[in-house]
């Protein structure tokens, strides 16, 4: 598969601060790709890079086909949409307003207004003042300019941290149909249960640095501690180890009909950055 | 430069400027100016020119460098201004976007305002040039300050000193400083008094002073643009 993104060796330091050290991935085009980290470990500091916001003090970064000498072209910007992590909208304009000025902005025909206010759930609302919106809504316009244009790149800059459960799936909903017509995305999040749900892979940023990159559920397999939990119709719980010796002792008590429920105890995203980095979350 | 991209900046700040309470006052105080005049001196002849520049001056300096300003450092303390640069239009394309609609409006507010006093002065080819040179050299003093002041409220500091120095020029003599004093000799080589003295000599000499104001006020916004733009 054809890569969006190509990262290598990536070094930022403002002053005597490193907030990025020598950082390596690969985004594949058509994936759902997210960094997670607390706060303060270079996730803004990366999209800006990969954005051409910000320069990078070493490494080499190539996006589209593009090394960061291009990011400055119209070429470049009219591919990618990014929404930033404290953008806000022209407050006094309507919803409508705001986002005709990307769509002309962007060359887009000014149809894809009307379709991505139907995506994004506020059709109703497109005449309404920025000012009056809620700031979920608010939230779902800012994506809404963020995809105006159809670009192939998304960055989502914390899409839908400090936002209530509804808007969140109603963002992540928006994201899965973009995402099923081919864009890539790029989020930054440190919402656990929002990566393993979106991501087709995950990347743990810590202190500017990359510690685990792989698909949610393979991390939770790699970290979780092999075991089975079951318990017994007569009411014994067990802790049985996943390791072809045991095979047989399951084997049995299914066999027995002794069993009433098993599971395994996958770790949850938050737990493995928690063991990865002894760091919690947030 | 991108006439489709200037023109949506421009659609997109005339909307925001008619909902702007705080800019939609500026383009009246020309007028309230002119008015004063006209129900003080009636009857009179033509108005002294240092008063009709008065006017010229409160609309190049609480318009023209005020509305940029405003509008600019609103850009930077809401953080449009970044969308604006994360899309494909230039920096020019936003910055004339903008001048396009402060000049509109500087346009009406001041002829509407000459209107009241008395335009015919007014009406000669290098007079008219000579306007056109103050409102760019009030343009950029506005962008200037517009870029570095990162909030509104900032720029009301800033633009006060503009419009004393600059704007109210004329008023100096009104002062009683003796002829030849300091204050009058370095004055009177500021773009309003030029621009006055286009009117009553042949000489090309106001222009050039004018011009060269206009490339010190470049240098500045320059400088500026320079400053923000590079944040590491
Ligand atoms: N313009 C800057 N100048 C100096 N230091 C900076 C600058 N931007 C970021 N940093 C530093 O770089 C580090 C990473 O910051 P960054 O904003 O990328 O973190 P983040 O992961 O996005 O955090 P959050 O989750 O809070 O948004 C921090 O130590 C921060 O202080
Ligand atoms: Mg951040």
């Amino acid at each position: 598969m054809k890569s969006a993104m190509e990262v290598k060796e990536l070094q930022k330091v403002f002053g005597k601060n490193i907030a990025i050290k020598h950082v390596d991935f690969n985004v594949k085009q058509g994936e759902i790709f997210g960094l997670l980290g607390p706060s303060g470990s270079g996730k803004t500091t990366m999209v800006k890079i990969l954005t051409g916001e910000l320069s990078k003090t070493a490494g080499d970064v190539n996006v589209l086909g593009m090394d960061s000498s291009k990011f400055k072209t119209s070429d470049f910007k009219s591919k990618v949409g990014i929404l930033s992590d404290n953008s806000t909208l022209y407050k006094r304009l309507s919803v409508y307003d705001n986002l005709k000025l990307f769509c002309k902005l962007y060359k887009a025909p000014l149809h894809h207004i009307d379709d991505i206010l139907h995506d994004v759930h506020l059709y109703e609302e497109r005449f309404k003042t920025a000012s009056d919106l809620s700031k979920g809504m608010a939230q779902r316009v800012l994506l809404a300019k963020a995809l105006i244009h159809k670009p192939d790149l998304v960055f989502l800059d914390e899409p839908t941290s400090a936002l209530d459960p509804g808007t969140m799936i109603h963002i992540h909903r928006a994201l899965q149909k973009l995402n099923e017509v081919g864009t890539t995305i790029f989020l930054t999040t440190h919402n656990m249960e929002e990566a393993t749900e979106l991501c087709d892979r995950v990347a743990f940023l810590h202190k500017g640095e990359l510690q685990e990159l792989d698909s949610p559920a393979a991390l939770r397999y790699k970290y979780s501690d092999h075991t089975f939990h079951v318990e017994t119709v007569a009411g014994e719980r067990m802790v049985i180890k996943n390791e072809p010796e045991t095979a047989d002792q399951v084997r049995q008590l299914i066999a027995n009909r002794q069993v009433k429920a098993m599971h395994t105890d996958n770790p949850t995203l938050g737990q493995i950055f928690l063991k990865v980095t002894g760091k919690e979350l947030v | 430069m991108n006439i489709q991209r200037i023109h949506a900046i421009f659609e997109k700040d005339i909307k925001d400027f008619m909902k702007n309470m705080m800019l939609l006052v500026l383009p009246a105080l020309p007028l309230v100016i002119a008015l004063l005049y006209a129900l003080t001196s009636e009857g009179e002849a033509e108005l002294p020119l240092p008063l009709l520049y008065l006017i010229v001056g409160m609309a190049f300096s609480g318009i023209t460098s005020a509305m940029i300003m405003t509008m600019m450092a609103e850009e930077n303390e809401k953080n449009t201004l970044r969308g604006l640069i994360q899309s494909p239009a230039s920096f020019v394309d936003i910055i004339v976007g903008k001048s396009l609609v402060t000049g509109i409006i500087t346009l009406i507010s001041l002829v509407a305002s000459l209107m009241i006093v008395g335009i015919e002065p007014f009406l000669e080819f290098r007079v008219i040039l000579g306007l056109i040179l103050l409102f760019l050299f009030f343009l950029l003093l506005g962008i200037g300050i517009g870029l570095f002041s990162k909030t509104v409220s900032a720029t009301s500091a800033y633009l006060m000193p503009v419009m004393l120095l600059f704007g109210f020029t004329s008023m100096v003599g009104t002062f009683g400083f003796a002829e030849d004093s300091m204050a009058i000799t370095i004055t009177d080589t500021f773009p309003i008094m030029q621009a006055i003295k286009i009117h009553d000599s042949s000489s090309w000499m106001p222009m050039v002073v004018i011009a060269i104001w206009i490339i010190a006020a470049a240098i500045f916004t320059y400088v500026c643009f320079r400053n923000t733009m590079t944040d590491d």
